[in-house]
């Protein structure tokens, strides 16, 4: 054995590793040199014939190469998963970003979504939220809030009646008097509910409509709570502060009675369409509990006393949405109502 | 309601206040404006002239060309009024001025030179009239601006009708004009009347009242009527305030009416020369003052003559025959309070809403009648000198309301307000709104008005208003509520509703509906849905549908109808009520439901049904914490026989699920495989959720071995489940479903079900053995209950 030899192993490695194009054909060449019938072996195995003054030279070579050829190997290998990458990357087809992607889901109807908005707002200011059945009796409709006999609202231009002497329910307030009754004398509670009228339908009324309720009622509540209670609550819902103002109205449910317009929020008061030019927007109705409703409600009204107010979810809906057509809310139309998705 | 500034400051001195004043501070304490109407603007230029010549026009054969004559000049007018005469004095316009329609230049009309124009009453919007110029009887002096002498320019006030429904002191304008005067703390005058005490001697026109529903009956008549025409001031005031000058007895009562509030009524007294006040029978047939025949509803109040002769529908229209035409020259006055229901329910009934009747509506005072006859007869005799009043003020005053009088500590209105109001501007706000008002001590006695005390004031509360909107609602201080820090209850049913609705929407991708409470019973028929309706409308004309429905599904088959030719999928639901029936007491049954229909032309029923599955386990277990299951049982006929089933829970039935049955389907749109879900949205959210729990989980390896189970094609997946539930393995976490298998070729009427066990311990890795075991133990399990494992 000669180190004649070891130079040989080494020029041919150079060569091959030189000419390796592929991580296999590395793996080929790393067996025919490091694997265990390798050269690097082979040289190792001949160890034995030479010579003894050689012996230390030889060691010192042969181990020289073979680590060379490991940190060789390794070197490539690298490099070739390096380059494997690169061309990888170089062969890869840049994607269409600018495809539309399908966000398609359903949809509420936008009563549902500004509901959810305005009793969230309620609940915040520590309400409970109620309910009541669209098909009412007389007392509860009509008698328990103080309308009396005669009043113009019972006729069946105004109220659908139904064939057993129920009706369809005309105002939130048919459910006041369970509810004060339930939670009284001394309670916060909201009622949204759907209510009915014998009117005929166009693109502003419609005979079926919702409308929250809300009465508040304790001890020595005033009309400078109402206000404060009402300009807390519209700010919350058009989310900046909303001047206000009373105008007297007449409710047999309430005494005194008010309206409450909001100064347009979205003119500021300059008048717009959506206010009708007058600057402010109707909507509120609004008063002190009559003393007969706390009475019928088994609530003594010298000790206690409250307000009452109504929001009108249609007009709502429709300051909110531009909706045109009051009709639609009620409506199968998907190709309208479809487009409201989920929250606004 | 038009109201006349003019008008009221006949009662009311308005001076330095400015029109935007008068409006808001009306609008806060009274009633809503809706709009104001500058009268007169317009008009500009516009002075009496006199027609010297008239000569038609050469190119034209209806217009005219005129000297006329306005004061400074003579001009040369085209005219095409057919009206026009020499000697006629009419209202010109000169060149540079302007009438309603725009501005007036000098022109030439056909070849002729035009300076100016002669103008009709509705063109300088005065009046009504515009057939042809006007034609002035008056006395006036030729030259002279027209506004000079006609109350032209005005402010008209049109106020929101609805906002004085309570109030039937305000509709006329002295009521409105005392709103004023306590607004901005200034006098009200009185209203001139003529004495009717000087007319005692006189005979006395008999009156009877035949009806619960007459309060009173007041009569006056009138002899040697001469003028024919209202003054113009008249004439131009009800037209500003919404009505139309006809002649001077006819204006003369709606003047009154617009004055005083209270509607009456001219009856010629060649014709009535009594009253009866009855009721109809329900046959009687009338002709009114238009020449409308109308038959009263039975109980309609009617005035009749001596001999029952019905000869107006009271307080709504008054009847041909006795009506003054222009050659009238006696009247019978009527002054009257009628009982307001009876007088809307006849109105609407014969559907005739008139200015009268929308007035007695509003519950009118009965004191009135005397001052409305003193009132019309003060005008009269101011425009007619000649007139001769030939009886005594003739009254017969059925009902009386009692006197309202109201004892309370002025203490209570500040308590409401949360102002502090002193006793005395409650005093004077009092006062000035005509309420009688007595101190006793610290308290306060007050007697309501005649005219507020017909239904609107009775109680302290009415009287909090009347102080606190006087008081200024805008000089009300906003006042937090007291903090009450207690948590608030939450209703399941109401709670959970938006959250299915969210999740029907967002993870289902359907669209929320509100469909109306109708049965559409032509709908429903035609497509073959049997459905009931327990309870129908009186009235369903605006309605469109005559019942209420039961079911809440037929109204999502009628939407996916309406949409079947813009969709190829369908996906709707609907939280909605439906009446389920009648209970002993003949009340509703009433239940909040859910309904969902899937429909699609290229899913098959069987995927849309395990789609709507998919939805109400999900919601019903997800959201409520309740585990659904499907059953058999009888659900609605139009749903599918095989394929429809009961929804329930352990311990409640909620309703059905299930494929629209084939029939309704080929009705529907049989391009469409249909599936639908009705179920009791409030029984389910109230149903008891179980306690959700977090299982331990294993450190150790888990082990799953896929079993082919192989079981009759009939063997649904509950019964073979029941059959596995015997086997028990304490390595065993359970199992679950991965596929099923059919084919007729290799396993005739038998399916293969795949399902993967999972094997696991909690303490150790499972060993060969032990798997090996439960395999040993779980092929002779299924073997020995007649099951086979294939593959």
């Amino acid at each position: 054995m000669e180190l004649n030899e070891i130079y040989e192993v080494e020029k041919k490695f150079d060569a091959e590793i030189e000419a390796v194009a592929a991580l296999a054909e590395l793996e080929t060449i790393r067996v025919k040199y490091l694997g265990k019938k390798g050269y690097i072996t082979d040289i190792m195995s001949k160890f034995r014939e030479v010579p003894a003054d050689q012996k230390k030279e030889f060691g010192q070579k042969v181990n020289a190469l073979k680590n060379k050829i490991e940190n060789k190997i390794e070197e490539t290998k690298l490099a070739l998963e390096q380059k494997a990458i690169e061309a990888e990357i170089n062969s890869t087809e840049m994607f269409d970003y600018s495809l539309p992607v399908d966000t398609e889901t359903g949809s509420l109807n936008p009563r549902t979504i500004i509901q959810k908005q305005v009793v969230d707002i309620f609940k915040n200011m520590g309400f409970v939220v109620e309910d009541g059945n669209e098909v009412e009796t007389d007392y509860n409709n009509f008698e328990s809030v103080n309308v009396p006999k005669s009043h113009p609202a019972r006729d069946t231009q105004d109220t659908f009646w139904l064939s057993n002497g129920q009706l369809l329910k005309t105002q939130t307030s048919a459910a006041q008097n369970r509810i004060l009754r339930t939670y009284g004398p001394v309670c916060k509670v909201i009622f949204p509910g759907r209510v009915f009228r014998n009117e005929q339908l166009d693109a502003r009324h419609e005979n079926t409509f919702f409308q929250l309720e809300g009465v508040v009622v304790g001890k020595n509540i005033t009309v400078a709570n109402l206000i404060y209670f009402e300009k807390a609550m519209l700010k919350a819902l058009f989310k900046k502060d909303i001047e206000v103002r009373l105008r007297p109205g007449f409710f047999p449910f309430t005494e005194p009675s008010y309206e409450m317009d909001a100064k347009c929020p979205f003119c500021g008061g300059r008048g717009c369409q959506t206010c009708g030019g007058s600057g402010w927007i109707e909507l509120c109705p609004c008063g002190m509990i009559h003393p007969n409703v706390l009475k019928m409600a088994g609530i003594d009204p010298d000790e206690y006393n409250g307000f009452a107010f109504g929001l009108g979810f249609d007009r709502l809906v429709m300051i909110r949405t531009n909706l045109d057509d009051i009709r639609h809310l009620n409506s199968n139309n998907l190709k309208v109502m479809s487009q409201f998705k989920t929250k606004m | 309601m038009k109201i006349s500034i003019n008008w009221i400051k006949d009662y009311v001195d308005l001076s330095g206040i400015e029109i935007d004043e008068l409006v808001k501070r009306f609008n806060l304490s009274t009633a809503e404006i809706e709009g104001v109407e500058v009268k007169g603007a317009d008009v500009q230029n516009v002075v009496f002239g006199k027609v010297l010549k008239v000569e038609n026009h050469p190119e034209s054969n209806h217009l005219h060309i005129l000297k006329v004559d306005v004061g400074d000049e003579v001009v040369q007018i085209v005219c095409g009024a057919p009206n026009v005469y020499e000697g006629m004095v009419t209202a010109v316009c000169k060149v540079g001025g302007q009438v309603c329609a725009g501005k007036i230049k000098a022109t030439k009309l056909v070849g002729v030179d035009s300076c100016g124009m002669c103008c009709a009453e509705a063109e300088l919007g005065i009046g009504s009239d515009d057939d042809g110029i006007m034609d002035i009887k008056e006395d006036v002096q030729i030259g002279a601006d027209i506004k000079s002498v006609w109350p032209v320019d005005d402010v008209v006030l049109e106020i929101d009708n609805k906002s004085l429904t309570n109030r039937p002191d305000l509709w006329g304008h002295y009521g409105l004009a005392r709103e004023f005067a306590v607004i901005f703390d200034r006098e009200l005058k009185k209203m001139p009347l003529d004495d009717l005490k000087a007319y005692d001697k006189l005979p006395e026109i008999p009156i009877q009242i035949e009806t619960e529903n007459c309060f009173r009956y007041s009569s006056v008549s009138v002899d040697n009527i001469t003028a024919k025409k209202s003054p113009r001031e008249m004439a131009i005031r009800l037209n500003y305030a919404g009505m139309r000058d006809i002649n001077l007895l006819a204006d003369l009562t709606n003047y009154v009416m617009l004055d005083v509030g209270l509607p009456m009524h001219a009856f010629d007294n060649k014709i009535v020369d009594g009253i009866n006040v009855i009721e109809s029978d329900g046959e009687i047939q009338m002709t009114t003052l238009e020449g409308e025949e109308h038959r009263p509803p039975k109980g309609a109040v009617l005035i009749s003559d001596k001999n029952k002769e019905p000869v107006a529908i009271a307080g709504v229209k008054g009847g041909l025959k006795s009506g003054i035409s222009d050659d009238t020259n006696s009247v019978l006055f009527e002054a009257a309070v009628f009982d307001s229901t009876a007088i809307r329910k006849s109105a609407r009934t014969i559907g005739l809403i008139t200015d009268a009747s929308q007035r007695y509506e509003k519950s009118l005072d009965p004191e009135m009648t005397p001052i409305a006859l003193a009132r019309i007869l003060k005008l009269l005799k101011d425009i007619d000198s000649g007139v001769k009043v030939t009886s005594r003020l003739s009254d017969c005053y059925k009902k009386k309301y009692d006197k309202k009088t109201i004892e309370f500590d002025p203490k209570f209105i500040g308590k409401i307000v949360g102002e502090d109001i002193s006793k005395e501007f409650i005093v004077k706000t009092l006062k000035a709104l005509e309420f009688g008002v007595k101190e006793k001590g610290e308290r306060l006695e007050v007697e309501v008005p005649t005219f507020r005390a017909t239904k609107d004031v009775s109680i302290k509360e009415d009287l909090v208003e009347e102080v606190a909107r006087l008081y200024g609602y805008d000089n009300i201080k906003p006042a937090p509520l007291a903090f009450d820090a207690a948590p608030q209850n939450l209703i399941k049913s109401i709670e959970y509703e938006y959250d299915t609705k969210l999740m029907l929407a967002e993870k289902y991708n359907a669209n929320e509906i509100h469909s109306h409470i109708w049965n559409f019973e032509d709908f429903n028929k035609s497509h073959k849905i049997d459905t009931k309706s327990y309870v129908s409308l009186l009235d369903s004309s605006n309605a469109g549908q005559s019942g209420i429905r039961s079911e809440l599904l037929p109204t999502l088959i009628r939407c996916l109808d309406e949409n079947k030719n813009n969709y190829d999928s369908v996906r709707v639901f609907e939280i909605g009520r439906v009446v389920s029936g009648l209970d002993d007491e003949n009340i509703c049954d009433e239940h909040k439901k859910l309904a969902i229909l899937f429909a699609s032309q290229k899913k098959t029923e069987f995927e849309l049904f395990t789609e709507l599955k998919t939805a109400i386990v999900d919601i019903a277990k997800n959201l409520m914490g309740i585990d659904v299951e499907l059953d058999k049982g009888d659900t609605v006929p139009y749903l599918h026989p095989v394929n429809s089933f009961r929804v329930k829970s352990r311990t409640a039935d909620y309703g059905y699920m299930g494929v629209i049955h084939p029939e309704v389907k080929k009705a529907t749109d049989k391009r469409f495989n249909v599936v639908g879900l009705e179920i009791d949205f409030d029984k389910l959210a109230n149903t008891v959720a179980y306690a959700r729990k977090i299982k331990s989980v294993s450190k150790y390896q888990a082990v799953e071995i896929d079993y082919n189970v192989v079981c009759d094609k009939t063997l649904i997946y509950s019964e073979l489940q029941k059959k596995l539930s015997k086997f028990k393995s304490k390595i065993m976490l359970g199992y679950s479903l991965v596929d099923i298998y059919q084919n007729e070729q290799t396993l005739g009427d038998k399916k293969s079900v795949t399902l993967r066990f999972t094997l696991c311990s909690q303490d150790h890795t499972l060993s060969g053995e032990e798997i090996e075991k439960f395999r040993a133990d779980f092929v002779e399990y299924i073997t020995r209950n007649g099951l086979e494992i294939r593959g």
